[in-house]
């Protein structure tokens, strides 16, 4: 067996039983003990069984969409990073995030009451707003002539962030307190879906990134060489980026319209991931996916858990790993 | 074999930086702007090696993308063995024709077997993963280019010259029957400049290796080619034998420098030394 | 100069001099002699809702000049210039109505800095608990020189609170859960009130016991998971508009119905409760105190 299959097949077994454990064990945790036994105990009827309540209905979905979540953001990580040629790339730095912000803002402050096949206002509109801001940010991308600029995709996607988080900061300055509390909250990520609807609405889009996702690496491993040597081995150059930049961006929009902004999965995965298997995108782009999921279900543990009965936004959480974490990189790039 | 008829191709006059092109990105911010070519025409044949010569901004690049089919001409076309390359699907272009690059920046850590094994991208399906012969032909590219011993280094721990070899290595792997080099040279220091010229000759001798060399050194030029194509500002002004084309006449037409070129009797060919700047008027 | 009618000496000369240095004297000592603060103050901005509700029970209405941006009751306010709240007092307004006494925020430092520049004293207001609302009000009744009218309402309010306390004393409990916030048509980002504050006193009041008591805040977020663990057999629900079309406000409750296994949504007791008056720490949680006691205990209160 070739090296790179060897590779690849060890890093889908480790992070896969990662992924597996995080996602199978974490709804057994939290503050209220639960006995697996009486979860699955069918002779007590469900309204009555208060382990299974809490099993089936809140923890469950939680490390689903934490799963889901963690996967979609890591693994879009790892396709910006190569897409823009730079190891310091997060799903974020486009602005996609910046405008599902804004829109959930909005829909929290205008006191949208509405939804629509179990996904409220809140959520519906950060998609929109997602949608947007990639919108705009490929608009001014491309170039007069057939062509697709790395450089201003970049430079449109930063001033777009700043744009857009001034407006949100002018939204949440005018609404009032209760409001302003719910906008300040969502911003911090909240994986408590409390049902499985919201979880069904993300994956379809999920699941076509995804599947995008499974024919980039070998191309992005080209691209990130060098757009010129890329093309000059047969790849479609300009295919390829609109590729990773719409799959990428969008599964960053549903995630992030499932699960509020969650910081540092897109950038603490991938290189932990590049640090344990090596550079090559076939490997480090499942790898990501997997880990992340993991990563991310296990930070959701703890931030359900360490100041019980008081819920700690998962995005804390995640930024305290995550803050230290980016600077060790920085110094260590050094 | 591959020929350019009547060749044109503008650049979009726009902020530095601003061209455009049908398959590739667009330069890196540090490049600058790159000039286009006008109604040229060259025919490169099988097993020679052409060197491409002109100052900066004259067409070099572009000329070299375009006979690599990473650019499409406005006019004119570029054939293969009579085939239009806008016709010929890129896997099967990337197949017969090896781009080596000026420069290669990486953005992540990719080893040198890595970057060697990026060269049989062509010939692999869309989920194929490299078997034990991709493996077999990456490693004889690298013993080729004299850098089988850097297998297992990072890519980004390589001195100059290594890691230009590595990159000749990795279009060798794309087993292509045309090498075209940008300024292969131009950062390399004198003695990895020889490395480089050996090399070419011995792949061209050996193997037949067609190969295409845009340069700014004539010495090298001289020493490599056996043909030249000599371009100023965007179109060609002389090509053919080198002996014929490499002339003091020539040189300070391209160039504005006096120069003196004569069979140098231990190096083996051509030989110019500049004299000095002409007076511009 | 001359006065009108004849010269009678000492007379009118003198009556002028003496005039003029009664005047110059009054003028002097008088306002340094009385201390500024003894005199009641006529012109009251207040920046504090619960405060202007207070203002009006003991009868200070007509000496209220401004309220914030936030106050809309008793009906008359709507009336008054606004001058902001917490986060933006607008502090040329204030200025420009020439108050002699602005009630403020305790936490609003540098408007109290400001004012005091100019001269104006500010009373400054602490939320607290249920029992701060009239000590809060006597306090501030003695600053206005209403004094008796102050004790008068917050002794009637005491004794109203008193009352429904007595005739729930002896009372089971039933667990209760009091949801401040949560995301429209879904149960994420909820916010309960903890084990602190006039509102969990008040539900404390009313004969309820707080599932989260335990907890020592005035709110915060809670999982599903937890609502869940915590299983409350009363869930009231608070909101601080007007009441929706009663559609609306079924579809709300309907949103309970992700956790059937709550006992307070298995027997239908989830209360959804629109008003002003609920956030509003003043006279008026007599009202929110005996919607609390409907909700909790409507066999003894009636049912809504």
């Amino acid at each position: 067996m070739t090296d790179v299959r060897r590779r690849l097949a060890m890093s889908m077994l480790v992070f896969g039983s990662l992924a597996f454990v995080a996602v199978i064990g974490a709804p057994l945790l939290g503050t209220t003990p639960i006995r697996l036994a009486r979860v699955f105990d069918r002779t007590i009827p469900f309204a009555d069984n208060v382990d299974a309540q809490i099993f089936f209905i809140a923890r469950l979905p939680r490390a689903l969409a934490g799963a889901l979540v963690g996967a979609t953001l890591a693994a879009a990580g790892v396709v910006f990073q190569a897409l823009l040629r730079n190891p310091l790339a997060t799903p974020f730095t486009l602005g996609v995030s910046a405008g599902a912000a804004l829109g959930a803002m909005l829909a929290i402050t205008m006191r949208l009451h509405l939804s629509l096949w179990g996904v409220s206002a809140v959520t519906a509109a950060s998609f929109v707003g997602s949608l947007g801001a990639v919108g705009i940010v490929y608009a001014m991308a491309r170039a007069r002539h057939r062509g697709f600029s790395t450089n201003i995709l970049l430079l449109a996607g930063v001033t777009l962030n700043s744009f857009f988080s001034a407006l949100i900061l002018f939204v949440q300055y005018l609404a009032d307190s209760a409001e302003a509390l719910r906008t300040m909250r969502w911003l911090m990520g909240d994986l408590d879906v409390a049902g499985y609807g919201p979880l069904l609405a993300a994956l379809p889009l999920c699941a076509i990134a995804f599947v995008a996702f499974a024919w980039l690496p070998r191309a992005l491993n080209l691209l990130s060489l060098d757009t010129d040597a890329a093309a000059s081995r047969g790849v479609d150059v300009l295919r390829v980026q609109r590729v990773a930049f719409f799959s990428a961006s969008m599964a960053t929009g549903a995630a992030v319209s499932l699960g509020g902004p969650i910081g540092f999965i897109g950038i603490i995965v991938p290189h932990l991931v590049r640090l344990m298997v090596g550079a090559d995108h076939r490997i480090v782009l499942p790898a990501s996916a997997l880990f992340g999921a993991a990563f991310l279900v296990a930070a959701d543990v703890v931030a359900r858990t360490a100041m019980a009965p008081v819920e700690l936004p998962v995005g804390i959480i995640t930024a305290l790993i995550g803050g230290p974490f980016f600077l060790w990189l920085l110094v260590r790039q050094r | 074999m591959l020929r350019a008829d009547n060749v044109t191709y503008v650049h979009d006059r726009g902020r530095a930086g601003a061209g455009a092109g049908s398959a590739s990105m667009l330069p890196a911010p540090d490049r600058p702007a790159l000039p286009g070519v006008q109604d040229v025409s060259i025919a490169i044949d099988r097993g020679s090696v052409v060197g491409i010569l002109g100052p900066n901004g004259s067409g070099k690049t572009t000329l070299l993308r375009l006979l690599a089919g990473m650019l499409r001409p406005e006019q004119g076309h570029v054939t293969l063995n009579g085939t239009s390359l806008a016709s010929i699907p890129r896997a099967a272009l990337a197949r017969s024709i090896a781009v080596v690059p000026q420069e290669t920046h990486l953005a992540f850590d990719y080893s040198v077997l890595e970057i060697a094994l990026m060269g049989r991208y062509p010939h692999l399906g869309t989920f194929e993963l490299e078997g034990p012969r991709d493996i077999a032909i990456a490693r004889e590219a690298l013993a080729a280019t004299g850098t089988a011993a850097l297998e297992h280094r990072l890519f980004a721990t390589l001195s100059g010259g290594e890691k230009q070899r590595v990159v000749i290595a990795s279009a060798l792997a794309q087993q292509a029957e045309i090498l075209l080099l940008d300024e292969p040279t131009a950062s390399l220091d004198l003695g990895y400049q020889f490395d480089i010229a050996h090399l070419l000759a011995r792949l061209n001798r050996e193997r037949g290796l067609t190969i295409v060399v845009a340069t700014h050194d004539l010495n090298f030029a001289a020493g490599l080619c056996g043909s030249l194509v000599m371009m100023s500002e965007g179109r060609v002004v002389a090509a053919g034998a080198t002996g014929d084309t490499l002339t003091s006449m020539s040189i300070q037409t391209l160039y504005g420098v006096v120069a003196d070129v004569y069979p140098h009797h231990a190096a083996g060919h051509l030989t110019v030394v500049p004299l000095r700047r002409v007076r511009r008027d | 100069m001359k006065l009108g009618a004849g010269d009678s000496g000492f007379g009118a000369r003198g009556w002028a001099l003496g005039a003029c240095l009664s005047t110059v004297v009054l003028t002097v000592t008088l306002p340094a002699a009385a201390p500024r603060a003894q005199l009641a103050p006529q012109r009251v901005v207040s920046l504090v809702p619960s405060a202007t509700e207070m203002l009006f029970a003991m009868g200070a209405g007509p000496r209220v000049a401004a309220v914030s941006s936030y106050d809309h009751y008793p009906p008359e306010v709507e009336r008054l210039p606004r001058v902001g709240a917490l986060v933006d007092p607008d502090v040329e307004r204030i200025l420009s109505l020439r108050p002699d006494l602005v009630i403020a925020y305790a936490s609003q430092t540098d408007l109290r800095a400001q004012l005091g520049r100019a001269g104006i004293p500010v009373y400054s207001y602490r939320h607290g608990a249920l029992a701060d609302i009239t000590a809060g009000m006597r306090d501030l009744g003695t600053r206005l020189g209403l004094e008796t009218q102050a004790r008068a309402a917050a002794a009637e309010i005491d004794s109203s609170l008193s009352d429904i306390r007595a005739r729930l004393a002896g009372r089971r409990r039933p667990g209760a859960m009091l949801v401040i916030g949560r995301e429209p048509q879904s149960l994420r980002a909820i916010n309960v009130s903890g084990g602190y504050g006039f509102l969990h006193d008040l539900l404390d009041l009313a004969g309820g016991r707080n599932v989260f008591g335990d907890v020592s805040r005035e709110s915060m977020m809670v999982a599903t998971e937890t609502v869940l663990a915590r299983a409350p057999e009363v869930i009231i629900e608070l909101h601080y508009s007007d009441p929706p079309s009663s559609d609306a406000i079924a579809r709300e409750r309907k949103t309970w119905s992700l956790l059937p296994g709550v006992p307070a949504v298995k027997n239908g007791r989830v209360y959804l409760l629109y008003g002003g008056e609920l956030v509003v720490p003043g006279p008026r949680v007599v009202l929110t105190a005996q919607t609390f006691a409907r909700a909790l205990h409507p066999d003894v209160f009636g049912v809504r």
